[in-house]
């Protein structure tokens, strides 16, 4: 035992082995991404850049200026100003998210009633102004248009507008653990 | 002996030595965060240590009192920030146990699963940058590896990285999907070799030993008495974790160990503690996705609390008005009363004290933070020892000034 020690202490051991992993790790690929180049690829649901539903029949927004998203935002960055539209209807005259306040907890789109907000996939909107990251309803649809638009769009809302009627149940293929193949 | 040497001698008798006042941070890149030491030294031994918090306050607790139950979730995000989903959990479980609901079977084990692996994650953390403050920078680029994996899966999870907001009142926000599940066993199956290696390159490495032990003693008595919890208490030898002793979510359909270290514990018992709880995490998450069961993941019998489900919301009125009212109000039938109830996050025993006066929002949420408590520490452990070993002392208590300001 002792000389098991001395060996050790005299010869670096513990030392030895750690260089040996270095060196194996040199030898396999490197993991690190290299970022403006190499973009991380954002998992569908990804809570990004916020966007108002365009509805493709009228071209208009689905927005209804319940303020429903605007009581729950823990961070009350939503501002509406609703009006009385020609039609008789109310609608949001003004729609403002000041993304530099926003935490994007999606509580938003949990809680609008029509489905008329989501966040979209993008991330990269950094900027210098802070007029940039003041979203108006006039940006927030361009971003529908830009981010969501065609079958992204409508399949958004089947999956990632919670909770669904599955959230209350047991379903057939729910998820499970099953042993790998082979 | 010459005059001129004969006379440098006596003026160096005559040279007063004082104590030296050295404010150590706020920004101080060992400080992890924005704690302020402010040290007296004594040559190189430190003689007094008064740390300095509240650079973070965000006033989390005052916050919550205007926020519905349902609202205030995103808050507790915010306190300790790099094991966000731990937090969540633990104002979940505070605020079901005051309104009387119960999550389902299969959100408990969901939730135990996350909880877990914001351990890891956390616990990573921890010895990346304890590693790298002693000096051993090695440990740093592996543990991030890792540490992306669970990163990436919970972004698959629920679309965030960091700041999550998963759990909900009465279970979870959304169900895992398959790939999720795969690659999470993969992830398990795999982890004990990556600790293997971090273990390797510090575990017998004698500068870390010099470091490490016999720094930071505190014995098992000392420690119950300043209130430690988590890691600090059982590296001193007490076996106390709340996920033994008051179960919540699954944790009682579970095994695992309590790994303990030795009366007095030191900085390398609490290290080596942390480094079997990675193991034991990664079994318990092994032993939940096995295990998980078939089921609702929000509980379907709690329609005063929870949201109703989108598609009842679009069609019938009922729903439609309860969902209005849920949202703008909260959970207006919530009793009276007061809760205290505390569950394991990696840093030690998070307690929520909430006081609800039969409104939708808190009247008055009190935490009890770990990070806080462990601060107050500091300078039991660091005086009398060395200005080097503050860095050991501050890293060893694992504070994330995010929880201790509040
Ligand atoms: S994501 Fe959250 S913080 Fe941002 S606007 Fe929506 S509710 Fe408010
Ligand atoms: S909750 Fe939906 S419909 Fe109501 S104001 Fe917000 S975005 Fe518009």
């Amino acid at each position: 035992m002792e000389f098991k020690k001395i060996i050790k202490t005299i010869f670096f051991t513990e030392i030895l082995k750690g260089m040996a992993l270095t060196f194996k790790s040199m030898l396999s690929p490197a993991v690190t991404r290299q970022y403006p180049e190499e973009k991380h690829p954002a998992m569908p649901g990804f809570r990004g850049l916020h966007a108002l539903v365009v509805d493709p029949a009228t071209g208009k927004e689905k927005c209804i200026a319940c303020g429903l998203c605007a009581a729950i935002c823990p961070s009350q960055c939503i501002y509406i100003y609703s009006t009385e539209g020609p039609d008789n209807k109310k609608f949001a005259e003004r729609y403002e998210i000041e993304l530099t306040r926003c935490i994007y907890c999606a509580f938003c789109v949990e809680a609008c009633p029509v489905g008329a907000i989501v966040l979209t996939e993008h991330y990269e909107y950094t900027d210098y102004s802070r007029e940039a990251l003041y979203m108006t309803k006039e940006k927030l649809m361009a971003n529908w248009n830009k981010y969501m638009a065609g079958p992204k769009g409508e399949e958004y809302f089947k999956k990632f507008w919670h909770p669904t009627a599955d959230d209350y149940r047991a379903y057939d293929g729910q998820p499970m653990f099953r042993k790998r193949e082979g | 002996m010459g005059e001129i040497e004969q006379e440098k001698l006596t003026e160096a008798a005559a040279l007063k030595t004082r104590e030296l006042t050295v404010s150590m941070g706020p920004q101080h890149p060992a400080t992890h965060g924005v704690l302020r030491l402010v040290l007296d030294l004594d040559g190189e031994t430190v003689v007094k240590c008064t740390p300095h918090v509240g650079y973070l306050h965000r006033g989390i607790e005052k916050l919550a009192e205007n926020r519905t139950y349902l609202s205030a979730l995103p808050l507790t995000d915010r306190l300790d920030y790099i094991s966000s989903m731990s937090n969540n959990i633990g104002y979940v479980v505070a605020v079901e146990r005051l309104l009387g609901i119960e999550a389902p079977e299969r959100a408990k084990f969901i939730r135990t699963i996350v909880g877990e692996m914001t351990r890891i994650s956390s616990h990573i953390i921890w010895v990346a940058t304890h590693a790298l403050d002693i000096g051993a920078m090695t440990v740093f680029l592996y543990s991030f590896r890792e540490r992306e994996w669970i990163l990436d899966l919970l972004e698959m999870l629920c679309g965030a990285r960091l700041t999550v907001s998963y759990p909900r009142i009465g279970g979870v926000r959304n169900d895992v999907s398959q790939e999720f599940i795969d690659s999470l066993y993969k992830f398990v199956e795999g982890f004990d070799k990556r600790v293997d290696e971090y273990e390797t390159l510090i575990d017998q490495n004698r500068i870390w030993l010099k470091r490490t032990k016999g720094i930071g003693v505190i014995s098992a008595e000392e420690a119950v008495n300043w209130g430690l919890s988590g890691p600090m208490v059982r590296g001193s030898g007490i076996p106390y974790d709340v996920r033994k002793y008051a179960p919540y979510d699954a944790y009682d359909k579970v095994e695992f160990e309590v790994p303990v270290g030795k009366d007095p514990g030191d900085v390398y018992d609490r290290y080596r503690c942390r480094m079997i709880e990675l193991r034991q995490s990664a079994w318990i998450i092994k032993q939940c996705i096995e295990k998980l069961p078939a089921g609702p993941v929000m509980a379907p019998d709690a329609p005063k609390f929870t949201l109703p489900p989108k598609d009842r919301v679009l069609k019938d009125m009922e729903s439609l008005i309860h969902h209005f009212i849920l949202i703008t109000k909260g959970p207006t039938t919530a009793p009276k009363g007061e809760i205290y109830s505390s569950v394991e996050v990696p840093k030690g025993e998070l307690g929520f004290y909430i006081v609800s006066d039969g409104t939708g929002r808190p009247y008055r949420m009190r935490l009890r933070a770990p990070s806080f408590i462990h601060a107050s520490v500091l300078p039991r452990l660091c005086e009398g020892g060395l200005i080097a070993d503050v860095i050991a002392n501050i890293g060893t208590i694992d504070i994330v000034l995010g929880e201790c300001d509040r």
